[in-house]
């Protein structure tokens, strides 16, 4: 499970920030907690735009694509601060992104009512209409004392406190799962698959379609190549060594940006009909209903599908089985959303590999064994779609050609 | 007799705002009401270094100087706006102006409850150790704002008029009782002064 914890304090030094650390390290086994920061978001106004802070743009993403949210407050004068009620004021005017989700409260207080009094205030808040959410009945974890609660290493030293956290915690974790068919999947937008909204990343100068469009986009853009070094987040390779990296990979790796535009694949070198996804050199640059230009139009609503539901943040990514006839491949398409630094959806990074020597591996490994079941490995694609969503069917690759099954 | 009329919003378009407007009019006779933002006050954020915007301190001596405070409130998500919890929380941060001084709450809102639930919520924020302000217990709330005034901003329903009179004038009341309830006033100063959340025990 993937929780988003928001610190509901702007000032350097917290208490709450302490205790949602100490829950990120402390129960990292039960869920993933990602923390979020809220000190430079602007005071709610509604004649402003929540779009102009990146921080609100942050929060608003992680939240939207969390199975829930933890939120720790202080008290101030009796309620929650100001600096909370400001971001929960942002995200329950123009987008309601906590709407039915999951929410968890936690405080940490100096003083021995250890925010009792806010944490009510703030229930109330979070069952407002504009934010909708589903706060955690009971199970209120009040820090009182925080000042001697923590050891030098940040952990909370009474062992009885930390038995009752781990309980409001386990209760969480059950009730997202109890909470969570309660979700109102965004709509998913029509896609643009001829790529006419430009990003700024896009080289326009150069039809998509164009057979050489690597080389004449290289010359445009003065892009470098074989022993220039580029500095990565984090490290530095020369281009030739991100190419041997990418290319060592034991998938078939593609990236299509959220102009729909596919970019790149890593396995040029390769027999384009050995691949599980089969792609040509000439694809690179191609605008994504290029690409597909041989699926019937239902198929073309399911690439739609597969996009538009990691663009509004559904879900962050898309798994399906190919049917293949021999028994040694299990072919596996992972279309993986890629983000902006800000959270919001930067395109797609399409995994094909076949899953099955990862699966003998791991069974010879473990000395088990397969029992069977009703799934077998040519299982029918409609029905292994790992997602949940009903509605169109996901079985479609976004990225790859009809001709690639 | 001076009052001070703090505006909740930060918002152009506030029905609040005009409540407060045509009070400061409609009580000219009987009060000089001026009507003080709150909008351009930063975000509070609990610097270590105790420094209070200039800004803040601004509105804190016009709060000392008078003789009683209105705070016209807004209700967002059941509750009062962040930029008035911003401003309360920034005038109780090592300054006192609130302590004992006399408050009446009012509230507009578009539709029935008329920020019934905000109101209740500023009431315990007056109520906190560094605020601890002497709130009059009458609740004004203004429903349906939006078609409460005429277009020279009047109320126009005579009953919420004379209501706002009758709860105005137990205001002024209230005022000149507060100024007698000296005896603990001194303590609750030293009280809120001493009040240090790091030496808690």
């Amino acid at each position: 499970m993937k929780f988003v914890g928001l610190i509901g304090s702007n000032a350097d030094q917290s208490y709450n920030r302490m205790l949602l650390q100490y829950i990120r390290k402390q129960f990292k086994i039960k869920f993933e907690l990602e923390l979020l920061e809220i000190n430079d978001v602007p005071m709610f106004n509604q004649d402003d735009n929540w779009q102009d802070s990146f921080q609100l743009r942050l929060i608003y993403n992680k939240v939207t694509r969390a199975d829930g949210v933890i939120i720790a407050t202080p008290e101030h004068n009796h309620t929650i601060t100001a600096a909370l009620k400001s971001v929960l004021e942002w995200l329950s005017y123009d987008v309601h992104p906590f709407d039915s989700k999951p929410v968890m409260i936690v405080g940490a207080s100096y003083y021995d009512q250890g925010t009792s009094r806010a944490q009510v205030h703030l229930r109330k808040i979070l069952e407002a209409p504009g934010v909708n959410a589903y706060t955690l009945p009971g199970n209120e974890f009040l820090l009182g004392k925080a000042k001697e609660a923590f050891d030098e290493n940040g952990d909370i030293i009474n062992a009885g406190t930390v038995t009752f956290l781990e309980q409001c915690l386990d209760n969480f974790v059950k009730y997202v799962e109890v909470v969570s068919p309660l979700k109102k999947p965004m709509p998913i937008e029509p896609e643009d698959l001829d790529c006419n909204h430009p990003i700024p990343t896009s080289v326009t100068e150069v039809d998509p379609d164009d057979p050489d469009w690597v080389e004449k986009v290289a010359k445009l853009t003065n892009a470098v190549s074989g022993n220039t070094y580029v500095k990565l987040d984090h490290g530095i390779l020369t281009v030739d060594q991100i190419n041997m990296f990418l290319k060592s990979m034991p998938f078939e790796l593609t990236y299509a940006d959220d102009n729909n535009q596919f970019l790149y694949y890593n396995n040029a070198h390769q027999d384009p009909d050995t691949m599980f996804a089969k792609r040509v050199p000439e694809q690179s640059g191609n605008r994504l209903s290029t690409v597909h230009n041989s699926l019937p139009p239902q198929r073309m609503k399911n690439v739609e599908w597969v996009i538009g539901t990691l663009r509004n943040g559904n879900q962050e990514y898309v798994r399906t089985l190919i049917p293949n006839p021999n028994p040694n491949i299990l072919n596996t398409h992972n279309y993986q959303a890629m983000y902006y630094d800000d959270g919001s959806y930067a395109g797609i990074n399409e995994i094909v590999f076949n899953f099955k020597p990862w699966l003998d591996w791991y069974l010879k490994t473990t000395g088990q064994q397969l029992v069977g079941g009703k799934f077998s490995a040519n299982v029918d694609a409609n029905s292994s779609a790992s997602t949940s969503n009903s509605g169109a069917s996901p079985t479609a690759d976004a990225t790859s050609g009809a001709s690639s099954h | 007799m001076k009052i001070i009329a703090i505006v909740g919003t930060n918002s152009t378009k506030s029905t609040n705002r005009q409540l407060l407007q045509y009070m400061k009019v409609h009580f000219e006779t009987k009060a000089d009401i001026e009507l003080v933002e709150i909008k351009d006050i930063p975000v509070f954020n609990k610097p270590a270094d105790k420094k209070v915007p200039d800004l803040v301190l601004e509105i804190a001596d016009k709060i000392k100087e008078a003789d009683g405070v209105i705070i016209g409130t807004p209700e967002y998500d059941h509750s009062i706006p962040a930029v008035l919890m911003n401003a309360l929380a920034w005038l109780s941060y090592g300054i006192f102006p609130l302590l004992g001084k006399p408050v009446m709450i009012t509230g507009a809102s578009y539709g029935t409850l008329g920020s019934s639930r905000a109101q209740l919520q500023l009431r315990q924020i007056l109520n906190a150790p560094e605020i601890k302000a002497n709130v009059l217990a009458d609740e004004f709330l203004l429903s349906h704002s939006l078609q409460a005034f005429d277009s020279d901003g009047n109320l126009v329903d005579l009953e919420t008029i004379q209501k706002l009179d009758a709860i105005f004038d137990d205001f002024r009341l209230f005022v000149k009782i507060t100024g007698k309830l000296s005896n603990a006033q001194e303590l609750l100063h030293k009280e809120a002064e001493n009040f240090d959340w790091e030496t808690l025990s």
